[in-house]
């Protein structure tokens, strides 16, 4: 190959690679993070996007290159040059894919493993999901419900996801951490709040009519506000007990 | 590459009177046995589906097994069991007999074989009929009137396949020469027989 | 053997039996076909009345077990019956005499041989391929209604049970009915050719596995008649939503997967037995071109997995009308068991969706850049790498669905590896294109088209591995985006490839190639238009299967209905050009693409028994530029005349 198509072949990846990043980064892809959990998840997500964008652009480069200057005239009837393989290069898109999957797969375990690890001082939520509603328990406050989860920033907070009738599935984008819901199973969700604000809850899993409307809201509170209202709710569960 | 013709192959007793060129064949195993091998994988696949249901309820649930109040007939199905493995004995009798060219031990082998298959079908409806308890009575019900009567639905094709090569051993079509249809028809009651062993041990014994 | 015997011998079958009225009936065909549906219909009601007449079982006249028999297996039964699909077994069975094939089914002279039990793979193919386009129109059609219902937020045409029912059926005909047996139909037509066979092994299995299609797909659409409407579950029918939780239509979904999964059963052991005993002389493994091997590959896949959709589906119609306890945990049931099966199966149907197309490319992409295919064994080693892993990653479906969560690391390392052997075909056939002399007819457009939007779709699949990933956009409309960009801009473009490159061989005559062109650019534009921004929206927290949604979405989501009405709209460009030219195109000759293998050496539409020669296999098949090379010679038959038969 000679040096000048080499060095086209790299402008036209390096455009192909621009106007890639430039998609991932002026695009608002994700919701800003409000959990420790979705912090880490982008993390992941922005690792992964980086080793496509090269691997796009490198493909991209070549498609392109082939389709502008390989192109043959019609009536050009001649066949290219008979080359069968080259064992050098298909060891090598054999070995670096191999490579860069194996790094994905290290982040992804590393950042799996921390996210499923609980800290201290845990506070334990029950979620009900039925056809079409959401109810949340806190055996701390004596198992007082609320239709809204209310969670403390900045504490670790473990899910525990029941189903009454068919599988649902519990999302908050801005916390980035999902589990479905299965009647007759016990599932969890570990998720460390960190940003205060209100969120949308969302069902993820087809669950019959009611499916699009299965929603409520997530309030991350400071943890003064969420232990007065904590107090309130034993307060009323106990009276009305 | 081998001395198998493709009217052999395919089963074709005579000349074709008119057609393609004979196709070429290029593989030593014949396209019925080779077909009905990949047929059972098929079919070994779909008792894995079910035995993975066995496995998620029995295993991972821990579903007892019989659940009280309901007793599985171990006796009969194990009187069920020697009836069927005999009859692969006699099937296997009755594909031999032929290969040496003996008709009257092919016929005799295959309604011997009929008759133990359709003994075994009908103690299992009889068993059915006695059980105690019904599909919709729980997890336990469900997996062992699903996987035997999976089998079943399996020994019911088979019989038919023998009651087919029966009426044809009677009509004289199979000879030393020509025996694809007895030996492709006795391949598939082997592999009934083997899998109801399977059944038997998982359902009834373990 | 002459082409004037064969026509009159097809005649004198065609007339054997004259045409009195009660040979009208009795004649396999339509007349029979209709009354054999019905008197099966009966016969299956009446079975169910008896049994459950004689079990007690009150009510004696229930719905739906009365429906599943009678109308979901009985009545296809006698269709097929009727239709002739059974005759010869039947005939075989009650111990006729084994008849010298006459061949009396073979080929197709007018377009009424199209609407017949037919053993010519040649016509199979192209039933299947009108079949399937036929479904694919109405399942796109539907995709279109579900667009419409997008443009804006809130309720507009449809109320909830019919929208899940539209974005149901609309999956499950395309995948069922349009992209698995579109490329069974491609290698119905081209693998035997390509195999230098003059038919497949079992002809009639072969007719039989495509009329069970027809019977799959008509039950599908049917579900939306049902009272209570279609089936509302997805196409993935999740119990207990799926079993216990919806009307009588789930089960018509049930049992259509059941013709459709048999259908493709059969197909794949036809083409298996084919593949490995019908080679022209000289035709070595190592010699088959690479479309052969991927529909080898796939038909593995097909044997050893379809087993298990059957029986997910089995158990999940037994929990619905038998009220068994499969996955009902009140019973003891276990709902995950029920995505386990299913995905042990429907994840390699991604790969029986997807090798077929790989396939497509292989050829497309040698011929048309005429050089031969870069690292041929490779490529046909990581078809079987895909296949061996293909089955080791079916959890990766089931990250969130609260499954043993020590299976999600290893699952996800089998994932991530399965993207090696598919990283290794795409940059194989870069280097294929590399210094090579392009022509970019319409197959070629579309096979690029496939390569670009493969590469996206494969690193959103990358992405989609990595469990935290994963996590966050599963079930969103990344995952919408992701399926699209693999199954449209994947298969559909390899099905368009093949369909443009085998036309001239099918029918003898040439497509336009600018309108070609045209429905490459529109599909080209509308499909990335359509399908780019749901992976946005999805990301942003835009969740699958809803039919209203957050108003923030509703820019980018009336943008997404617009832009799908267009790439609706470039498939009537398609129609028109298939249907103009099929009729008065100019005529193609028999090696129009100057490709190298062996349907290409005989004439366009072939002759009726492939080969009135036997090809002799002398090299590889994709020999482009090495001087006078050649893959197969037609060596002259030693018998073109057969002896007379002593009858």
């Amino acid at each position: 190959m000679r040096r000048g198509s080499i060095l086209t072949l790299i402008a036209i990846g390096i455009v192909a690679g621009g106007i890639a990043t430039a998609v991932a980064v002026l695009l608002p892809w994700l919701p800003e993070p409000a959990s420790r959990e979705a912090g880490r998840i982008h993390f992941v997500i922005w690792f992964v996007i980086v080793i496509c964008i090269v691997i796009f652009a490198v493909v991209a480069a070549a498609i392109i290159y082939a389709v502008t200057h390989f192109r043959a005239a019609p009536d050009d009837l001649s066949d290219g040059p008979p080359i069968h393989g080259n064992t050098k290069l298909e060891i090598a898109w054999t070995l670096i894919p191999t490579v860069l999957v194996t790094a994905i797969a290290i982040v992804s375990a590393i950042v799996l493993s921390r996210n499923d690890a609980q800290g201290k001082d845990v506070l334990h939520v029950n979620v009900t999901a039925q056809q079409f509603a959401w109810s949340f328990s806190y055996p701390d406050a004596g198992g007082a419900s609320s239709p809204i989860l209310r969670l403390p920033k900045d504490r670790s907070v473990l899910l525990t996801l029941h189903a009454k009738d068919v599988i649902h599935s519990f999302w908050v984008p801005e916390f980035s951490q999902k589990e479905d819901t299965v009647p007759g199973l016990t599932t969890t969700l570990h998720i460390t709040p960190d940003r205060l604000g209100t969120y949308a809850v969302i069902c993820t899993e087809l669950c019959g009519l009611g499916h699009a409307l299965m929603r409520t809201t997530a309030v991350v509170m400071t943890p003064a506000d969420f232990d007065k209202w904590l107090k309130s709710q034993k307060q009323a569960s106990t009276t009305k007990g | 590459m081998t001395a198998i013709t493709h009217d052999e192959a395919f089963g074709h007793d005579e000349h074709e009177h008119h057609g393609p060129p004979a196709a070429h064949y290029s593989s030593r195993i014949s396209p019925g046995v080779l077909g009905m091998f990949l047929f059972i994988a098929s079919e070994i696949m779909l008792f894995g589906s079910f035995f993975t249901a066995y496995f998620f309820v029995r295993v991972v649930n821990g579903t007892p097994w019989p659940t009280p109040p309901y007793h599985i007939p171990v006796q009969v199905a194990t009187v069920n069991t020697f009836i069927l493995m005999t009859s692969s004995a006699t099937i296997h009798w009755a594909t031999t007999a032929i290969k040496k060219g003996n008709t009257w031990g092919l016929r005799a082998g295959l309604l011997l074989t009929f008759l133990m298959g359709l003994s075994f079908l009908i103690t299992q409806i009889f068993e059915y009929l006695r059980a105690g308890f019904n599909t919709s009575d729980g997890a336990f019900p469900t997996i062992f009137f699903c996987l035997t009567g999976l089998h079943g639905c399996h020994v019911f094709v088979g019989l038919s396949i023998l009651l087919f090569m029966t009426i044809r051993a009677f009509r004289g079509h199979f000879s030393a020469e020509h025996h694809h249809g007895v030996e492709i028809g006795g391949i598939y009651w082997h592999f009934v027989d083997v899998m109801w062993i399977i059944v038997y041990m998982t359902v009834y014994i373990l | 053997m002459t082409a004037a015997t064969v026509e009159e011998t097809h005649h004198v079958h065609a007339t054997a039996g004259g045409g009195s009225p009660w040979r009208m009936l009795t004649r396999g065909g339509w007349i029979r076909a209709a009354w054999m549906t019905c008197l099966f219909g009966a016969l299956g009601f009446g079975i169910v009345v008896l049994a459950r007449w004689g079990g007690g079982w009150h009510p004696i006249l229930a719905t739906d077990p009365i429906v599943l028999v009678s109308l979901l297996v009985a009545a296809p039964l006698g269709f097929l019956a009727g239709l002739g699909a059974f005759d010869y077994w039947t005939y075989y069975a009650l111990g006729g005499a084994t008849r010298p094939e006459d061949h009396s089914g073979h080929g197709a002279r007018s377009w009424k041989d199209y609407f017949r039990v037919n053993t010519d793979h040649k016509v199979i193919g192209m039933q299947y391929l009108v079949t399937t386009i036929f479904f694919f129109l109405i399942g796109g059609m539907l995709a279109l209604l579900v667009r419409a219902e997008l443009a804006k937020p809130g309720m507009q045409y449809f109320d909830n049970q019919t929208f899940n029912g539209l974005f149901s059926v609309h999956a499950s005909l395309m995948i069922f009915l349009f992209i698995i047996p579109a490329f069974a139909g491609l290698a119905n037509f081209v693998v035997p050719l390509m195999l230098g066979a003059p038919d497949m092994a079992f002809p009639r299995l072969n007719a039989l596995s495509f009329w069970l299609l027809p019977i799959a797909g008509i039950m599908m659409v049917a579900s939306f008649v049902v009272p209570g409407g279609a089936f509302a579950c997805g196409w993935t029918g999740y119990v207990p939503l799926c079993s216990t939780h919806q009307p009588l239509g789930a089960v018509f979904f049930n049992q259509a997967v059941q013709w459709a999964g048999a259908s493709s059963i059969m197909t794949a052991l036809n083409f298996l037995v084919t593949i490995i005993t019908m080679r022209a002389p000289g035709m070595t493994f190592w010699r088959m071109p690479l479309l052969v091997w991927a529909n080898f590959t796939t038909s593995l896949l097909v044997v050893i997995a379809t087993p298990f959709i059957a029986g997910s589906q089995f158990f999940s119609m037994f929990d619905h009308v038998m009220h068994t306890a499969f996955f009902d945990p009140a019973k003891g049931g276990y709902p995950l068991g029920y995505q386990h099966i299913f995905w042990f199966y429907s994840h390699p149907a991604v790969y029986i969706m997807m090798l077929p197309g790989f396939g497509i490319m292989s050829e497309v992409i040698s011929v048309f850049s005429r050089k031969p295919v870069f690292g041929y064994r490779l490529m046909a080693l990581s078809l079987m790498a895909i296949v061996v892993l293909g089955f080791s990653v079916w959890a990766h479906h089931m990250f969130v669905s609260g499954m043993a969560s020590w299976l999600r690391v290893p699952m996800m390392i089998t994932t991530l590896l399965i993207a090696v052997p598919t990283g290794i075909k795409i940059f194989s056939w870069l280097a294929t294109m590399w210094e090579g002399k392009l022509h970019f007819n319409t197959p070629m457009l579309f096979a690029l088209g496939f390569l670009s939007m493969f590469v996206i779709g494969g690193l959103s699949g990358v992405m989609l591995g990595a469990v935290p990933i994963d996590i966050h956009v599963s079930d969103t409309y990344f995952i919408v985006a992701h399926i699209h960009y693999v199954l449209f801009g994947g298969s559909v473009f390899t099905i368009f490839a093949g369909i443009y490159y085998w036309f001239p061989k099918m029918t003898g005559r040439m497509y336009d190639e600018k309108l070609g062109k045209l429905h490459f650019w529109l599909t080209f534009v509308g499909f990335n238009l359509t399908f780019f921004p749901m992976h946005i929206i999805g990301t942003q927290g835009m969740p699958r299967r809803v039919s209203d949604y957050a108003p923030k979405f509703a820019d980018v989501n009336m943008f997404i209905s617009i832009a799908s009405f267009g790439l609706g709209a470039s498939v009537l460009v398609f129609l028109y050009n298939m249907i103009t030219s099929w009729r008065d195109g100019e005529l193609a000759g028999s090696n129009p693409w100057r490709g190298m293998t062996l349907e290409w050496l005989v004439t366009s539409p072939p002759p009726v028994f492939n080969f009135d020669e036997i090809p002799q296999v002398v090299g590889s098949p994709y020999e482009y530029g090495v001087p006078g090379a050649q893959h197969a010679v037609l060596v002259p038959s030693k018998a073109t005349e057969m002896e007379e038969v002593p009858v």
